[in-house]
């Protein structure tokens, strides 16, 4: 267990050494988001569900926020590790497959709950925004990292340029976010928007998370729990076999 | 216990990459403990494929690895090869000193630090400890990799050509800290293109071409039987041959 205690350590100090870029500035991108939507759209819409809109918003900036920085730690730092070989320490080292995996699992789970934290405590401050459901919440946000860490690694340890990581970020998780009702509830969604919102994995993800803070949420808590762990279980899956088997790792 | 056991045991390793390059075939090889072995080949005969498979970083096609008597992947095989790559590859966000703590924790060391500062004095670089790897000098780097190969204490040290590029001076230092650990008790496989380290540091030397192995003696055992004066002469005959 000591191997995988200083994988651990090594992960999350890159992110310490790193702050400004890892955990300052995407806190301050969701505070703006906050702030500029809040303050300028929160005026005319006023109320999401009885919800105010400043306050409706935050959930969703936070799950988009922790979501981003676990896929984009991971996949740099397993694509930087490769790209400079220094990886080969590690897999080299007296560990076991599952270590590693979680090993570098963690670095992106660490980052993400810096921000998230960092978020929430900004945001209660701000627009005072409640924990209803702390249960609902830590399970929703366990499953989200789990999968967006893992995604990460998967992407880091296929990935053959720095623009494979940041395309899956910009091109894929991005736009599902941004339409996977952060901003909005899909309920006011005309036909067929509404209906496709319900293929959206992050969607389900966002009312997991706005479950935990409001109490309330467009889909069953269930349904959103069950298939972000449907996400989750198989992709950590694949970031174990890939440490497991050696492939796109070892030639 | 470990005297009782070849340091490295290779049988009917082979080795085809995805495209279909055959880097090893049908390798044996038998590494007493305590020896230094240099291996001895051109650019593409397999020297890094083979040690890359011992040390888990390739898949291995067929065939077997052991080391100490242990199959490769096992951990305590593992934990006992301490490997210097030819090309540095050292963790751009650590200093120096969390080169060797880190390397040292992922093998398994509980407190690292004073075996760290050990090696931080015996490679001369005290007063770059807390300097990230990028901002070392080539020298420093590879002085650093190698510690950190050592790092760990193995009982097999593998040096992927670790002089080569290096200055006249670096290159006898980094001979008297391998001599020294030769000295100490600890196996030695070393690959190099440069035949005068070779013969200059190894108990025997084997001669690899085309994956494999097509000769292996002691230095003047390979003059002898390859009727040269030179080991230069021997390496031309034996990969024309």
């Amino acid at each position: 267990m000591t191997g995988l205690v200083w994988l651990c350590r090594r992960e999350t100090l890159r992110v310490s050494k790193l702050w400004t870029q890892t955990v300052l500035a995407p806190v301050v991108s969701s505070i703006l988001f906050i702030l500029v939507f809040g303050l300028s759209l929160g005026g005319r819409i006023r109320e999401v569900g009885g919800v105010d809109y400043e306050v409706f918003i935050v959930p969703g900036l936070i799950t988009m926020g922790m979501t981003q920085a676990a896929y984009a730690n991971n996949a740099s730092s397993i694509f930087q590790a490769r790209f400079d070989r220094y990886i080969h320490d590690v897999l080299s080292a007296p560990m076991r497959p599952w270590q590693v995996t979680l090993g570098y699992t963690v670095g992106g789970v660490f980052r993400a709950l810096a921000i998230g934290c960092s978020l929430l405590v900004l945001a209660a401050l701000l627009v005072g925004v409640p924990v209803e459901r702390p249960f609902a919440l830590v399970t929703a946000v366990a499953l989200g990292l789990v999968l967006f860490s893992a995604l990460g690694v998967v992407v880091g340890i296929y990935a053959e340029t720095w623009d494979h990581t940041t395309f899956i970020a910009n091109i894929v998780i991005l736009p599902l976010a941004f339409v996977g009702g952060v901003f909005y509830s899909v309920d006011v969604l005309p036909s067929p928007w509404e209906e496709l919102s319900h293929f959206n994995p992050i969607f389900y993800l966002v009312n997991a998370v706005r479950f935990g803070f409001l109490g309330e949420s467009d889909v069953s808590i269930w349904l959103s729990l069950g298939v972000t762990a449907g996400l989750a279980v198989p992709v950590y899956a694949w970031s174990q076999w890939l440490f497991t088997t050696g492939r796109r790792l070892k030639s | 216990m470990f005297r009782d056991v070849p340091a490295l045991e290779l049988r009917g390793l082979t080795k085809r990459y995805d495209d279909g390059t055959m880097a090893l075939e049908e390798f044996d090889l038998q590494i007493p403990s305590g020896a230094f072995f240099g291996l001895l080949g051109p650019n593409g005969a397999g020297k890094t494929t083979l040690i890359s498979a011992v040390c888990n970083l390739v898949r291995v096609t067929s065939g077997e690895i052991r080391v100490f008597g242990e199959p490769h992947q096992s951990l305590p095989a593992r934990s006992w090869i301490g490997l210097a790559e030819q090309d540095i590859n050292l963790d751009r966000f650590l200093t120096v000193r969390e080169t060797l703590l880190y390397h040292g924790g992922y093998f398994g060391m509980r407190e690292p630090d004073e075996r760290a500062e050990e090696l931080i004095t015996a490679f001369g670089l005290e007063h770059k400890r807390d300097v990230r790897a990028p901002k070392l000098s080539g020298g420093q780097r590879r002085r650093l990799l190698l510690a950190r190969a050592l790092m760990h204490r193995p009982r097999l040290v593998i040096l992927d050509e670790p002089t080569a590029g290096v200055d006249f001076e670096l290159r006898m230092e980094l001979w008297r800290y391998i001599r020294q650990l030769h000295a100490e008790g600890t196996t030695i496989l070393l690959t190099t293109h440069y035949l005068e380290e070779a013969e200059e540091l190894c108990d025997e030397i084997g001669l690899i071409r085309d994956g494999r192995l097509i000769a292996r003696d002691s230095a003047e055992g390979l003059r002898t039987h390859f009727g040269v004066e030179r080991l230069q002469d021997v390496y031309v005959k034996a990969m024309a041959s």
